[in-house]
């Protein structure tokens, strides 16, 4: 693909930090290319090949649609948010069918509000870029064939725009030290039973609930309707709290594992990727195993930290609160009293 | 033009408002912005952000009671104005604006925004 050189967004190239963000930059194939094509106002596909890949829609320059199996589409964002009742999103989409023009069809029968709608737009598309450009690029074509999408953002997002935002997105994971990674890190809920008795809000809970060791950030995004960025943030916050632990990671070592070597991020995760996968082909590692009986006192490392965070020990050791069984599983053990 | 455009452009008809903005509750993102351009708005919206989800969050923790409706900064010459348009479950939308208080009295400017934002997103 024969691209001239465009300069890049401030943040495009690597940044260093701490956590798995502080190593991943929005990759250079990717930009080049979005911003080839913006310059010439071009109305194509950018089909993008690698983990999770996707393709880019441009219409006169502008992005109006990215479709990602990255990250939640407005479809999905705006029925499992509630945004659209269900029934009338099908009457829409029934009565969209001839013209194409869903995005019409739903402000029309006054489902939601043309601004609040390009509102949605503009963040799953600021999403879906995210998670792309954070990803494991491959290639980058370019497709001069392009179809309407049928949700598409008119007019359309400025790709340097989408592109400054990524980069602040993952400044943003970098300095807050994330260790969470949005498609790796299957979350559980640790010390759920502490949890019950903290302030916590209600996005947290919802959060809370669903943490059963088989979701990423990601996966909570497409259960929730949330955007995967939004989530990453709110999983980070959880687990510096010890509320939330990694169980497992997608692809790579058990996160308790990594914690125990020293090395709580784990290696870059899409430079951990196999390559003899292939693209499409995800190598997802085995579930956890089942441990075998442990002895007294020992804990799971998924459920609770070798070393627990300050808040969790502050909890269990709470001055005048009454003790609390640190483990459902060890109902002699209370808070105040230290695994040996 | 964009719908949010032409909906933030009436924020900016206001006196006194010299750049407005909308921005995601739940990552700082300035989804659309009117007026001056200025570079540090997404830096500015982040931190924006950053309390309004604070405060949301103390609120719901049930230390205070209410929803969250505002949060505002006021300087010498300058009236910062942060509105809830939305939020629900840790998403949402904030509608910004700067004040030039040289042009305007802050009551005044928070009066019109309060009056036009219910309406801004339905349009």
């Amino acid at each position: 693909m024969a691209m001239t050189q465009e300069p890049l967004p401030a943040g495009v190239s690597a940044q260093g930090g701490p956590g798995p963000y502080g190593r991943l930059a929005v990759d250079r194939g990717l930009s080049q290319a979005l911003l080839t094509s913006a310059n010439a106002g071009r109305s194509v596909f950018l089909q993008v090949t690698g983990e999770p890949g996707g393709v880019v829609h441009l219409v006169d320059g502008g992005v109006v649609a990215i479709e990602t199996p990255g990250a939640p589409d407005a479809e999905t964002v705006l029925l499992r948010s509630g945004l659209i009742p269900e029934p009338g999103w099908d009457a829409a989409f029934t009565a969209a069918a001839a013209s194409g023009r869903l995005a019409a069809e739903i402000v029309q029968q006054g489902l939601i509000g043309a601004a609040r709608l390009e509102a949605v737009l503009r963040i799953v598309l600021a999403d879906a870029m995210f998670v792309l450009a954070v990803g494991r690029v491959e290639e980058c074509h370019v497709v001069d064939a392009a179809a309407p999408s049928l949700l598409a953002l008119e007019p359309g997002a400025e790709p340097r725009r989408l592109l400054d935002e990524t980069s602040r997105r993952l400044q943003v994971l970098a300095a807050m030290g994330s260790q969470i990674t949005h498609d790796r890190d299957r979350v559980t809920a640790g010390a759920w039973q502490v949890t019950s008795r903290l302030p916590l809000s209600d996005s947290q809970r919802d959060i809370l609930a669903l943490a059963n060791g088989r979701r990423t950030a990601r996966d909570m995004a497409f259960a929730l309707g949330r955007g995967v960025f939004a989530l990453t943030l709110e999983f980070s916050r959880l687990h510096e709290l010890g509320l939330l632990v990694v169980g497992s990671r997608r692809g790579g070592t058990p996160a308790g594992q990594a914690d125990r070597a020293g090395s709580p991020a784990g290696p870059n995760p899409h430079q951990a990727a196999d390559p003899a996968a292939g693209p499409g082909k995800d190598p997802v590692s085995p579930l956890p195993r089942r441990r075998a009986p442990s002895q007294p006192g020992e804990t799971s490392p998924a459920r609770a930290p070798q070393a627990p965070p300050a808040l969790l020990r502050i909890l269990r050791r709470g001055p005048s609160g009454p003790q609390v069984p640190a483990d459902p599983e060890e109902p002699g053990r209370t808070a105040g009293q230290d695994a040996p | 033009m964009s719908s949010l455009n032409a909906s933030l452009d009436l924020v900016l008809d206001i006196a006194g408002v010299e750049m407005t903005a909308l921005i995601d509750f739940a990552t700082g993102m300035v989804v659309a912005s009117a007026g001056e351009n200025s570079p540090v708005l997404p830096a500015v919206a982040a931190t924006v952000a950053y309390e309004a989800r604070s405060a949301v969050e103390t609120y719901e923790q049930g230390t205070s009671r209410g929803e969250l409706d505002e949060i505002s900064v006021t300087t010498a010459r300058r009236f910062q104005l942060m509105k809830v348009l939305e939020y629900q479950r840790g998403e949402g939308l904030l509608l910004y604006a700067d004040v030039d208080l040289s042009r305007t009295n802050m009551a005044l400017a928070a009066l019109q925004i309060e009056q036009l934002s219910s309406g801004l997103l339905a349009r």
